[in-house]
């Protein structure tokens, strides 16, 4: 069961928005603290290996492994571009995309064996600890094939599907993709959804089929259902047991066989494709990229056409994995630029790099904007920590060009800010990140989605913020953005599934089996339904079994409300929430329940009530303490009395006053996760 | 107004160390934004208060036949099946050896307590606590007595009270004490049904409680209190009510209610939750201490504090230094004095007891005050003592020994409770301030207040079943 858990934990996507490359860096920094997105990258140790002697620990034989590694230590030597292989790997978490690079690396010898041995499979955690780690973002191989040396580059996509914008964007830097599929589990329903995006990119496609050594592997058929539904032909398809070495060289041999070399444009002004850039404290912005034409020299003035900002390449280099300095790279090789970029919003993912004195005509095409689509605000729990909360957002944003905030003031919450996300992964690294690196102690509310509301007096504004939605009175509408959804499930699990979506006001729209025992299914519903715990209950429901994956299709109208908690008759602005008309009673009726578990009892009686405007849909009543006196105070001795009163008084002192009651910040946290189950 | 990012109004204090001829000037510094100086040299009542010699001296005597269902007191059980059923004076507490080392001990302690003060006033007051100080045989007491005239001197109308236990003295032992000078009998009665005595513990049935009330008048002693135990398991408004009649019928000059506390580590504690069967439910155990406070004024008793009532002129003296946060000497095992500023707790168990009365005599252990006070602590120590009188908080003397600026955050604070009618708000002739007016006040400047508002009190007996919520919001205001 905890295997098939971790088979799929990668979590939904949430916009279909661009994405900044640097959240890859985020996600992938923390690894360990999201045990649920465990998505274990292709995580290489730093350190110089040049010098240190292949050892033939590996079961390739001694003479490969040292031509492999001799070619490896060649291969910062250029090749023309008809030899150059540009390739990502497509692959479901856990299908074994990061064995299968690390195999790539081995046997190509651009890894040392000795340092994958000791170093690169030690354990996570150690690594992390030491902070000598980096992730792969990409990988420049020397591989010789036939005679001729060829020079692969391997462009890391993000393990999670959510940043699809990231996905594309580092497909398209690619001529090629290696699909694998686990030859146990089958085609899930992420893999689909970038094995889509490879083929709008004229990716050239190659199937590989992994782990075909495990006991439950059944190749045949999984291959069966690659044809059957994404329709690739899979009489070329390889069978390779990445773990096991089995199939690598078949592999490379058909990356170079099948793979088109990149088009020969070196002639062309300067342009290059930025596939990821992250912040680096000491250098500045550090940004990946695939020259698409032309070349870049060190040292050159270069433009960043979408930001508009220019900067001069300090160091221009090459990842292998590890960076490596070069002079100079042309089209179709892939590199790294440092060029005291202050901030990655400058340099984000999609923008095309050109030469400040030779521009290029036009910008690679498929550059979007970052717009968050899902916010909640978030506030410290102790008013003195906002202004690090403040430093703290303004640094992480340096890294994560879609990380937007304004600050924001509520009654119970004080001072704090209203984040905008790409959705809710980004919203929970963000978090988290703060509360671990920052050691700040957040509140957050319940997230919402960005609404368009249509005004009697014509006007149409987004409102992401429920108490900043137009009175009743004002608006003619409100629109909410929906999402197509596209469900991969056993079909034990279709029932649960289907009862899961009506629950969550989706419309269904089609089904079918995609293999004797697995079905697709695919609904439309408000994203707003999706941003609470959908798919925690996707997992649970069937026990983890199921994949899902979605894109939003726009706005449409809804009967939509803002429903508002009202304690002791005044409103608690952080607890309000939009929710649509037929939800608010139920919603309601737990709303006001929690509260009256977790509200302690004040001297008088409290009503806490759930409002449509002013309509109350849902109602409790706190009754009033009636006794709360410490009888005696024996002999003269106040010490232990004077403790508990002290002990009280700093319990009011951490609750937020809401009029004459005072609330606990539990309260608010406990309503605030509720929202987000029940909303 | 968010109370995370109120600003803080009292930042600690520390007054400057001071020999322990001049402490008590120590400090009677303001601790609001306005310079300090202007009244650096103003001693005020407050804060001198607790600082001059003691005159008053706790004394406690640990003996119990056995612990009660409901104590968490430092006592020592002395058992009781041999001795049960023979008469008082029969009984073999005379020679019980534990009890005679053990007032050895305390009158070493009490030759070993050095004072540290100019003059060295008569104790004005003595209360003999436990325990039972009435299993303890006269001649001891006479013992401590004596060492507390020739070491601090003792008033000739000085209170001497001493808590008595039905069925543990006779006339004989009551007279003999009498003599001694104990004048003042703290009758431990609890509960007037048999059931509930025996649910709780008690080492007495209600024959013996007749027999010690009788007792008592006998012997002539006009000055005696009686103690009731509200809100006892399977305890009901009609046996209340029943305990209350026949308290008022004996007549005691004054009677303590005591509100049962379920202590941790105790048999209750572990059997018993608070507002759960058969514990009486939070209403009812409110009920049980509104029928007390209605039912006992009716009787003539004042309501003087949340769990004391007297007849005229018979408020215990000792007492009331505790909630006018007097100094006041402690002796025995866990006793807590309060000297120099400093409230200071002997140990609990005999044998560190034993080690702190060597280490006292040595010179190695100190309990007295070097008058180097934390004022938060003052602050809050005057405020929760003061609410739980009658008389309630003089916001004058507070204002001047803490500033005008903390007056008015309490009187802010408890504007709604003003309203409410918790807190009950009187002028310098105590008469009451109505809540639209206090709302006005508070409004106002400072000086109006203070030339308006001179007491806030518990109203009883709605504000005094809310004494520790409300007392904690008070204590908020001094440390935010």
């Amino acid at each position: 069961m905890a295997m098939a858990y971790a088979m799929d934990l990668s979590p939904p996507t949430f916009f279909l928005s661009p994405t900044p490359s640097s959240l890859r860096r985020l996600s992938s920094f923390p690894v360990s603290t999201f045990p649920r997105h465990s998505n274990r990258r292709l995580q290489i140790l730093c350190q110089a290996t040049a010098g240190t002697q292949p050892q033939s620990q590996s079961n390739l034989s001694d003479s490969n492994s040292k031509l492999a590694a001799r070619s490896g230590q060649d291969r910062l030597l250029k090749v023309p571009i008809s030899k150059i292989r540009n390739f990502s790997i497509i692959a479901h978490i856990d299908h074994g995309k990061s064995t299968l690079a690390d195999k790539l690396l081995q046997v190509t010898g651009t890894v040392q064996n000795r340092d994958m041995k000791e170093q690169f499979l030690d354990n996570m955690d150690l690594e992390r600890e030491r902070g000598i780690t980096i992730k792969l973002q990409a990988a420049r191989m020397r591989y010789v094939y036939e005679d001729t040396p060829y020079c692969l580059n391997l462009i890391d996509t993000p393990g999670h599907v959510d940043f699809s914008y990231e996905v594309s964007r580092s497909l398209a830097a690619c001529e090629g993709a290696l699909l694998v599929v686990d030859a146990s589990q089958g085609v899930e329903a992420q893999t689909l959804a970038n094995v889509y995006l490879a083929l709008e990119n004229n990716l050239e496609i190659i199937p590989v089929v992994n782990k075909i050594d495990l006991p439950g592997a059944e190749p045949e058929q999984v291959l069966r259902e690659i044809e059957e539904v994404i329709g690739l032909d899979c009489s070329k398809a390889i069978l390779c047991s990445a773990k096991e070495g089995i199939g690598i060289t078949e592999i490379l041999n058909a990356i170079v066989e099948r793979i088109p070399p990149p088009p020969e444009t070196a002639e062309k002004p300067f342009r290059a494709l930025i596939f990821d850039s992250y912040y680096d404290a000491y250098r500045g912005v550090i940004v990946y990229f695939r020259v698409i034409d032309g070349k870049v020299k060190k040292g050159d003035r270069i433009l960043f056409m979408a930001s508009g900002k220019d900067y001069f390449a300090d160091e221009i280099g090459v990842l292998s994995p590890n960076q490596i300095q070069v002079d100079e790279l042309y089209a179709g090789e892939v590199g790294y630029i440092s060029a005291s970029i202050r901030s990655v919003a400058d340099a984000r993912v999609g923008d095309t790099i050109t030469n400040f004195s030779r521009k290029a005509e036009s910008s690679l095409p498929g550059y979007e904007e970052a717009t968050p689509m899902v916010f909640c605000g978030l506030f410290p729990v102790d008013a003195d920590q906002f202004p690090d909360l403040r430093d703290a957002l303004e640094k992480l944003q340096l890294n994560d060009a879609a990380l937007k905030f304004e600050p924001e003031t509520s009654s119970a919450m004080g001072f704090g800010f209203r984040c905008g996300f790409l959705g809710l992964l980004h919203m929970e690294i963000v978090q988290e990140r703060l509360e671990r690196e920052y050691n700040l102690n957040l509140i957050t509310t319940a997230p919402s989605v960005v609404y368009k509301v249509h005004t009697v007096n014509g006007d149409t504004t987004m409102c992401s913020n429920p108490s900043l939605l137009p009175q009743p009175g004002l608006r003619k509408s409100v629109e909410e953005p929906y999402v197509k959804i596209e469900l991969l499930t056993p079909k034990d699990y279709i029932g649960a599934l289907m009862e899961l979506a009506q629950d969550r006001r989706g419309e269904f729209k089609e089904m079918k089996y995609i293999a004797e025992n697995r079905a697709s299914l695919l609904y439309e519903l408000p994203l707003a339904e999706m941003v609470g715990d959908f798919f925690d209950q996707l997992k649970s429901r069937t026990k983890g079994y199921a994949s899902m994956e979605y894109s939003v299709i726009g706005y449409r109208e809804s009967d939509l409300i803002k429903l508002d908690i009202l304690i002791n008759a005044e409103l608690v602005e952080p607890l309000s929430t939009i929710v649509h008309r037929d939800k608010a009673y139920s919603v309601g009726r737990a709303l006001t329940q929690k509260l009256k578990e977790l509200i302690p009892r004040q001297m008088f009686k409290v009503p806490i009530q759930a409002c449509i405007g002013s309509k109350v849909i849902a109602s409790e009543a706190l009754s009033a303490i009636r006794k709360d006196v410490l009888a005696k105070c024996y002999g003269g001795d106040i010490s232990r009395k004077k403790k508990l009163l002290k002990k009280q008084a700093a319990g009011k002192k951490r609750m937020k006053a809401i009029g004459r009651v005072d609330v606990p910040q539990e309260a608010f946290m406990a309503v605030l996760k509720l929202e987000k189950e029940v909303l | 107004m968010l109370r995370t990012t109120s600003s803080p109004i009292f930042s600690s204090f520390r007054g400057r160390p001071k020999t322990p001829r001049l402490i008590f000037k120590a400090f009677s510094v303001l601790l609001e934004d306005s310079p300090p100086s202007a009244r650096r040299n103003a001693s005020t009542n407050l804060t001198t208060l607790h600082q001059g010699p003691p005159t008053s001296a706790y004394v406690h005597l640990p003996f119990c036949r056995k612990r009660c269902h409901y104590c968490d007191f430092p006592i020592l059980a002395l058992g009781s099946s041999s001795v049960s059923n023979a008469p008082y004076e029969e009984r073999q507490e005379e020679d019980d050896p534990r009890i005679t080392n053990y007032v050895n001990l305390l009158v070493r302690e009490i030759n070993a307590t050095r004072t540290c003060f100019d003059t060295n006033p008569n104790l004005k007051t003595v209360f003999f606590g436990g325990g039972t100080p009435s299993l303890v045989p006269p001649k001891l007491v006479s013992l401590v007595l004596e060492t507390l005239s020739s070491r601090f001197g003792l008033c000739p109308d000085a209170e001497i009270s001493m808590e008595m236990d039905p069925g543990t003295f006779g006339g004989e032992k009551l007279k003999e004490l009498m003599g001694l000078g104990v004048n003042r009998v703290s009758l431990g009665v609890q509960a007037f049904q048999d059931e509930l005595l025996k649910a709780c513990g008690r080492a007495h049935g209600v024959s013996e409680v007749y027999e010690a009330i009788e007792i008592v008048k006998a012997c002539g002693v006009e000055n005696w209190s009686m103690d009731l135990i509200s809100s006892l398991p399977h305890q009901t408004l009609e046996m209340w009510e029943e305990s209350l009649r026949l308290a008022i019928e004996s007549q005691p000059s004054h009677v303590s209610v005591y509100d049962l506390q379920v202590e941790q580590g105790t048999k209750f504690g572990n059997v018993y939750t608070p507002g759960q069967s058969p514990l009486p439910s939070e209403t009812q155990s409110a009920e049980f201490y509104k029928t007390a406070s209605s039912m006992l004024r009716g009787a003539g008793y004042e309501h003087y504090e949340v769990s004391s009532y007297s007849k005229e002129g018979f408020k215990c003296k000792h007492n009331l230094i505790y909630w006018k946060n007097k100094p006041f000497y402690a002796f025995g095992l866990g006793s807590a004095s309060y000297v120099g500023g400093l409230r200071f707790s002997r140990p609990r168990r005999l044998k560190e007891y034993t080690k702190y009365v060597a280490d006292l005599e040595n010179g190695a252990a100190n309990w007295c005050g070097d008058g180097n006070v934390d004022l938060k602590d003052v602050a809050t120590d005057i405020i929760m003592l003061s609410f739980r009188t009658s008389k309630g908080l003089e916001l004058k003397e507070f204002g001047e020994a803490f500033g005008r600026k903390v007056v008015k955050s309490i009187c802010k604070v408890y504007e709604p409770y003003v309203e409410s009618g918790h807190i009950v708000c009187l002028d310098d002739m105590r008469k009451e301030v109505m809540s639209d007016e206090f709302k006005k006040l508070v409004g106002n400047d400072e000086k109006k207040i203070e030339d308006h508002v001179r007491y806030l009190r518990l109203r009883d007996p709605d504000g005094f079943l809310l004494s520790n919520e409300l007392i904690s919001l008070a204590f908020g205001v001094i440390s935010p």
